[in-house]
């Protein structure tokens, strides 16, 4: 019994070693240098605008005759927000032998995939980082200030912009990323010296909202931080609405900073703050002007996450264009450690990878009012002071 | 104060489930189906109801639309269970539903998209009255009412009424009733349509309160399973006060810093908790 255990255990693992030799040494000779992305084309939250804003950067590098005299072949898989998908794709790509990924947008990318990427040494540049797991891993670089930078930034435009003296937190915290948030509202309460009148990390995404609203009315909160999404945003701010908190300053998070959320909650009279990650997509400024084309030209609508997907592009085309000699896996990766950071106007704090065995690059974030049914940007970048 | 203001809060919260446990009950009595898909096809009349909304339909007639598109549905799901299901145990027509559920939520999000949230009109949104520091708005005295009236209409309609003893009749014998000559089939069809425009009144009321996406609102059938089981599937008040109490049980939960975070499984508990106090007296050695 044992012995026929080690048998099969050492075909498989020979097998193994097989087809990763096979893998490492087929590399591309087909003249084209591919990059793979993970997004959600299908399933209950579509980020297509990512990869399609990615894909318009790409084609443009292409039509412009490419890296080198060598096409970018930018190969998109769907995951369908389903992470067995997430997985089986990330070795699809693998297989297909992408020398980085760029411009992913599925929420599960992080978790499922970081340890394979470790191990194939894939780098991924990603447009859409939502998970602690996406700011700790040595190989993955958002774009994006994800959400835990995000809450530091808010806050800080609470206690420094708008001066308010009772700030209330609100979270839902998902798996995985209680840390993150623990650390990001330490370090604010560390920069501003300040502590939250009441902190709650335990909000639950079902049932009604009121109790939290009852909580804040009581503590005398005089700004409120609550993070989820759109489906949770607007009955909250209903709630708060009946509830006359009408003089609170509400902090969103990016996902609530859409256009559909303004129409929702914009004639509610509440004073309502989201940060934008980015230069603010609804800003008509030379800024967005690049990205803007792109989107356009892609037929992609004009979102937060597209432009995720279309600054993941222009960096990687970046650093690719930076290489001499053949473009592998190693190669980008090499470049990408040793790359000099790039500054771009719709980023408050320059991109770059480097040798650290975590990336969060971002750190910068603008904020946008509501008003009058209308997103209107304020102000300048707000940058979180990096913590030594 | 502040736990006074929950439940008052919670109240509200227990209306809708209280409203969502009744049309299960209403379901379950009438054609003996443990319905899992009824907040799901009622959660189907309501976001037609706000497409059509949306689309510039008045809002008197978007509302009826969206019931009579719950009531269709619900008849298409009593048809199913009618032509193959009416000789089946209770635990296979259960899991019939559950299938269906299921499907229902994977074609609603698709149709009515997860990521944007839609805008639920909430014609009752003016304040009525603060209560325990709490402004209770209209919507909540409306959908207390009529969570009562859900309540007793059925009761009554059982009760005293003959089309009453005939659904009660092909209820729990539906082929003798067929045999002593009741259209068993005709009348349940009523039944189940009844039932999902029922269920898409509810959902209407209920979801400018909620996460306003299609799963949370089909998810409603956990806490009103719970509200029904309070009620032993059997009494349309106390699974008006059962529904009522789990509000007000959340509402409390939520101001309660031990058990906070454990909020949105307390409808799983109190199924545990009325199982094992239900079943206390059985063994698990012993023919039930």
């Amino acid at each position: 019994m044992r012995t026929a255990l080690v048998k099969v255990g050492g075909i498989v693992g020979a097998a193994v070693i097989a087809t990763s030799v096979v893998a490492g040494c087929g590399s591309s000779d087909d003249g084209t240098i591919k990059i793979g992305a993970i997004a959600g084309l299908t399933g209950n939250f579509i980020t297509e605008e990512v990869v399609k804003t990615a894909k318009r950067v790409f084609d443009d590098v292409n039509d412009a005759g490419g890296i080198n005299g060598k096409k970018i072949d930018f190969i998109v898989k769907d995951d369908a927000g389903n992470p067995q998908r997430t997985a089986q794709v990330a070795r699809e790509l693998a297989d297909d032998d992408v020398v980085a990924m760029a411009a992913s947008g599925s929420f599960t990318d992080c978790d499922v995939n970081d340890a394979f990427y470790r191990q194939q040494k894939i780098s991924s540049i990603m447009a859409v980082g939502a998970s602690a797991k996406c700011f700790q891993s040595p190989t993955i670089a958002p774009v994006n200030v994800g959400p835990f930078t995000l809450i530091t930034a808010e806050l800080l435009f609470a206690s420094q912009t708008l001066k308010n003296d009772k700030i209330c937190n609100f979270t839902v915290v998902l798996p995985g990323s209680e840390e993150a948030v623990n650390n990001a509202l330490a370090q604010w309460e560390k920069i501003s010296g300040k502590k939250l009148a009441v902190s709650d990390t335990t909000v639950q995404q079902s049932g009604d909202l009121t109790p939290y609203l009852l909580r804040a009315k009581q503590a005398g909160c005089d700004a409120i931080l609550f993070n989820p999404g759109e489906q949770l945003v607007v009955p909250f701010l209903k709630a708060a609405q009946t509830q006359g908190m009408t003089d609170v300053d509400f902090l969103l998070m990016a996902p609530a900073y859409t256009e559909s959320v303004a129409k929702a909650v914009g004639d509610l009279g509440l004073k309502v703050y989201a940060g934008s990650e980015f230069e603010p997509f609804t800003a008509d400024s030379d800024a967005n002007k690049g990205w803007k084309d792109a989107v356009t030209r892609a037929g992609a609508p004009a979102t937060a996450f597209s432009q995720g997907g279309y600054l993941a592009a222009v960096f990687l085309v970046d650093v690719l264009k930076s290489i001499k000699g053949d473009i592998t896996r190693e190669s980008v990766n090499e470049a990408l450690r040793t790359m000099r950071p790039i500054s771009n106007p719709m980023v408050g704090t320059p991109f770059t990878f480097g040798p650290g065995d975590r990336h969060a690059p971002n750190q910068a974030s603008k904020m946008v009012e509501l008003k009058d049914g209308k997103w209107v940007p304020l102000g300048d970048f707000i940058t979180v002071p990096t913590s030594s | 104060m502040l736990q006074l203001s929950a439940a008052i809060a919670g109240l509200v919260t227990g209306g809708a489930y209280a409203l969502m446990g009744l049309s299960t009950l209403l379901t379950y009595r009438l054609v003996s189906v443990v319905n899992f898909a009824q907040a799901a096809v009622g959660a189907f009349g309501a976001f037609a109801m706000v497409v059509l909304y949306e689309g510039g339909l008045p809002l008197v007639l978007a509302v009826p639309a969206g019931m009579a598109v719950g009531a269709l549905l619900h008849c298409g799901l009593g048809a199913i269970m009618v032509r193959w299901f009416s000789e089946s145990g209770e635990g296979v027509k259960a899991a019939v539903t559950i299938a269906i559920y299921t499907g229902l939520v994977a074609v609603g999000l698709r149709l009515f998209g997860a990521q944007h949230p839609h805008r639920f009109p909430s014609p009752f949104d003016a304040p009525a009255l603060t209560l325990g520091g709490v402004v209770v708005t209209w919507t909540a005295i409306v959908t207390m009412v009529l969570a009562v009236l859900f309540a007793a209409a059925p009761a009554v309609l059982l009760k005293r009424t003959r089309v009453g003893l005939l659904l009660r009749a092909q209820a729990e014998r539906p082929t003798t009733a067929e045999l002593i000559g009741i259209r068993v089939p005709r009348l349940s069809m009523i039944v189940w349509g009844i039932a999902g425009a029922a269920s898409a009144l509810a959902i209407m009321i209920i979801a400018p309160q909620l996460a306003s996406d299609f799963g949370s609102q089909a998810a409603l059938i956990t806490p009103a399973l719970a509200a029904v089981l309070i009620g032993a599937f059997r009494s349309f008040p106390i699974t008006l006060l059962g529904g009522l109490a789990l509000g007000v049980l959340q509402g409390l939960a939520s101001t309660w810093q031990a058990v906070q975070q454990f909020r949105g499984v307390l409808p799983f508990v109190v199924i545990l908790v009325v199982l094992v106090w239900t079943r206390r007296g059985d063994r698990w050695d012993e023919p039930a």
